[in-house]
């Protein structure tokens, strides 16, 4: 939560419990390398802390430069992104759009914004998520409490 | 982060001592309620970050989690999280069913889990608010189950983002002497002033 991994060719990048958190999911299909970043917030207006990978404004350049050093070619990169769900919808806040909501427009800003394309989303519902990025072909098996896997 | 830590650990031992006393009038409710001995105490209490919280409270596996709002002198939520096996167990001794019979937590189950989520949040409540001399009043429970990490971001990023840490309360229950004990977790999540407040009162003690 709050950071990020790059990975190459081979193995797996997993989360556990991604709620209103969206994890970014870039991949180049040429080279295999990936990586995600696990983010919390749109942007630093939301919060005080110091550290680039709470947000998704700045995650994604920056995803995106270690992706480059990494061996990953900008032009061919494709995103997917998993996340942005709402829980105790009863209790919270009604004069706002919930984060999870807000995180996944800020992230499909922020990915138009450098130019990658998203081929795939599962996001928004009621329920955490998990994920397994496989490397060796950048597709994402989601899996949920109650409910069946899904690739994406 | 370590210096900050040391610079509160008088103030969390005080809020630990006040847990305790709260965890013991909930321990005494439920024991009433499910005529089962229970025992609960809180071993540990932390403050630290909500990536740290993600792993503070446990294996990062399936919980039912009660979401509360507390208003009045502190503002914020407090969330209490119980590892599957405990709600399952919760809810077999509340609805007086024979251990093992809860597979599911269909509306049944779920109601049995806010009602003792209402009894320990309260009494832990009670007990900050006794102790600290703060006014603290509960919302209505909101219950989900699912993965902790999850619960816990969501708990914390979808109602006031700003905040900055947050406190957990490791309690520990015991149902019979000798049994291996059972984990669950409170934990408060103050609006930034509330947190300042809750520190404050808690050196005074």
């Amino acid at each position: 939560m709050g950071d990020r991994r790059v990975g190459q060719g081979e193995g797996t990048l997993s989360i556990t419990g991604l709620g209103s958190c969206v994890a970014i999911v870039l991949y180049d299909e040429a080279s295999h390398v990936g990586g995600l970043a696990h983010v919390l917030l749109p942007d630093r207006s939301f919060s005080k802390r110091d550290r680039r990978w709470l947000f998704v404004t700045e995650a994604v350049p920056a995803l995106l430069d270690e992706l480059e050093e990494a061996g990953a070619e900008r032009t061919r990169l494709t995103a997917r992104l998993v996340g942005g769900a709402a829980m105790f919808e009863d209790l919270a806040p009604q004069d706002r759009p919930n984060i999870g909501r807000r995180n996944v427009s800020a992230a499909r800003r922020a990915l138009a914004r450098v130019g990658i394309p998203i081929v795939a989303e599962d996001v928004g519902g009621g329920f955490g998520r998990s994920i397994d990025f496989d490397l060796s072909n950048g597709r994402i098996v989601v899996s949920s409490q109650g409910k069946s896997r899904v690739e994406i | 982060m370590n210096a900050k830590r040391d610079l509160h650990d008088k103030e969390l031992d005080a809020l630990k001592e006040v847990a305790n006393i709260g965890a013991g009038h909930a321990a005494t409710a439920l024991s009433q309620l499910t005529h089962r001995r229970i025992m609960i105490d809180v071993p540990k209490v932390q403050m630290c970050t909500i990536e740290e919280a993600a792993s503070a409270v446990g294996d990062g596996g399936v919980v039912a989690a009660v979401l509360l709002q507390v208003l009045g002198d502190m503002t914020g939520r407090s969330l209490l999280l119980f590892e599957k096996n405990l709600a399952l167990q919760l809810a077999d001794m509340l609805l007086s069913r024979e251990p093992g019979t809860t597979k599911v937590f269909a509306e049944f189950e779920q109601s049995a889990l806010k009602e003792t989520a209402n009894i320990l949040t309260g009494a832990y409540l009670n007990g900050l608010s006794d102790m600290l001399g703060l006014m603290l009043i509960p919302s209505v429970p909101s219950l989900a189950i699912d993965l902790s990490a999850a619960i816990l971001s969501t708990a914390y990023l979808d109602f006031n983002y700003e905040q900055g840490n947050v406190i957990i309360l490791d309690t520990r229950f015991r149902f019979d002497p000798g049994d291996a004990s059972m984990s669950g977790h409170f934990v408060l999540l103050p609006d930034p002033a509330s947190l300042e407040v809750i520190l404050k009162a808690a050196r005074l003690v």
